[in-house]
């Protein structure tokens, strides 16, 4: 079976179907979707501006990172599984959506990314944070994680448009 | 909705702004992007100075000091997705006419704004604000905000 024929089946299986057809469920998803993704990413956004110096100067990353991990993370998985009943409903349509497999490769870079400053940094966190000086690689995973997200959401509110 | 209210409408139809959204491919899908871009700021950044006037979140921090660093954050992503939204409202105004959704919408606007920079901004500009005040205009800021993104949505379903 091929990956089309994976998609195909899984927009014409039954979950999929009546998702797709009904009146409430997917606009409720798709709100959970956009309410989920703007608290997740806007406190993910948070830390960036903090790793890159652009702001929130009075809080430490570590901070933003473990104190809100809970929030965060609440709006990572509504995200995450509102996402996936959306792509089952249209798993066809995203196939063939060139805007959306551009959003998969910016969701794929955010998460190594996320994954790399896991393993390199934060291990050595609160002594470079008490040292005052953000680490040139850790301002980088701050911009590339900026650049991912706005990647992941403008090519995501694009590829509604596409499927029209 | 009001007649009285229709003529505005109608005039926000016919801009050459709305006109040239309308006519571009291009133009009301970037505009939207950036609308989304400008909520994603402000509702996570409003959401962490709320977590904190609640007493959860950032407990740590003075309440003042979350609110300076998150409020600019805040203001810059009310002010883009403000400004996407006009320009996204002129591109379908008689749409709005006639969507219920909408003026909901525009009423929780008003009331969210005033609220945010009358009272929610009086206590957390103060030292030590009344700890059951502060839960119940956390309280109050998330659901008019949510509730604008809320009925916002429903403009593109109903």
């Amino acid at each position: 079976m091929s990956l089309y024929e994976i998609c195909q089946a899984l927009q014409d299986s039954a979950v999929g179907t009546s998702i797709r057809e009904s009146i409430w469920t997917f606009p409720i998803i798709e709100t959970v979707h956009v309410l989920g993704l703007a608290v997740s990413v806007g406190i993910l956004v948070m830390l960036d501006l903090r790793l890159v110096g652009a702001g929130m100067r009075d809080i430490a990353a570590s901070d933003i990172m473990h104190k809100l991990k809970r929030w965060y993370l609440a709006g990572f998985t509504a995200m995450f599984a509102s996402g996936a009943l959306l792509f089952w409903s249209e798993a066809e349509k995203c196939y063939r959506s060139p805007t959306f497999r551009i959003k998969m490769i910016f969701l794929a870079l955010a998460g190594l990314n996320a994954l790399f400053f896991e393993i390199k940094y934060v291990p050595t966190m609160k002594s470079w944070e008490s040292s005052g000086v953000t680490p040139s690689g850790a301002r980088l995973v701050g911009w590339v994680s900026l650049i991912c997200w706005l990647g992941v959401v403008g090519f995501g509110r694009w590829t509604a448009y596409g499927m029209k | 909705m009001s007649p009285a209210l229709l003529p505005f409408f109608r005039w926000a139809d016919h801009t050459w702004i709305a006109m040239w959204i309308r006519d571009s491919t291009w133009a009301f899908a970037l505009i939207e992007v950036f609308h989304l871009f400008g909520l994603t700021l402000l509702l996570g950044t409003l959401t962490v100075l709320n977590l904190r006037l609640f007493g959860w979140g950032l407990k740590g921090y003075p309440l003042k000091s979350v609110a300076a660093d998150a409020l600019p954050w805040t203001f810059l992503g009310m002010a883009v997705s403000i400004t996407s939204g006009i320009l996204l409202f002129l591109s379908e105004a008689m749409k709005c006419y006639g969507s219920l959704p909408f003026f909901v919408k525009m009423g929780l606007l008003a009331a969210a704004l005033l609220f945010t920079f009358t009272f929610h901004r009086h206590l957390t500009k103060a030292d030590a604000p009344s700890p059951a005040l502060s839960k119940c205009a956390a309280c109050v800021s998330v659901m008019l905000w949510f509730g604008v993104g809320l009925s916002g949505r429903a403009i593109a379903f109903f």
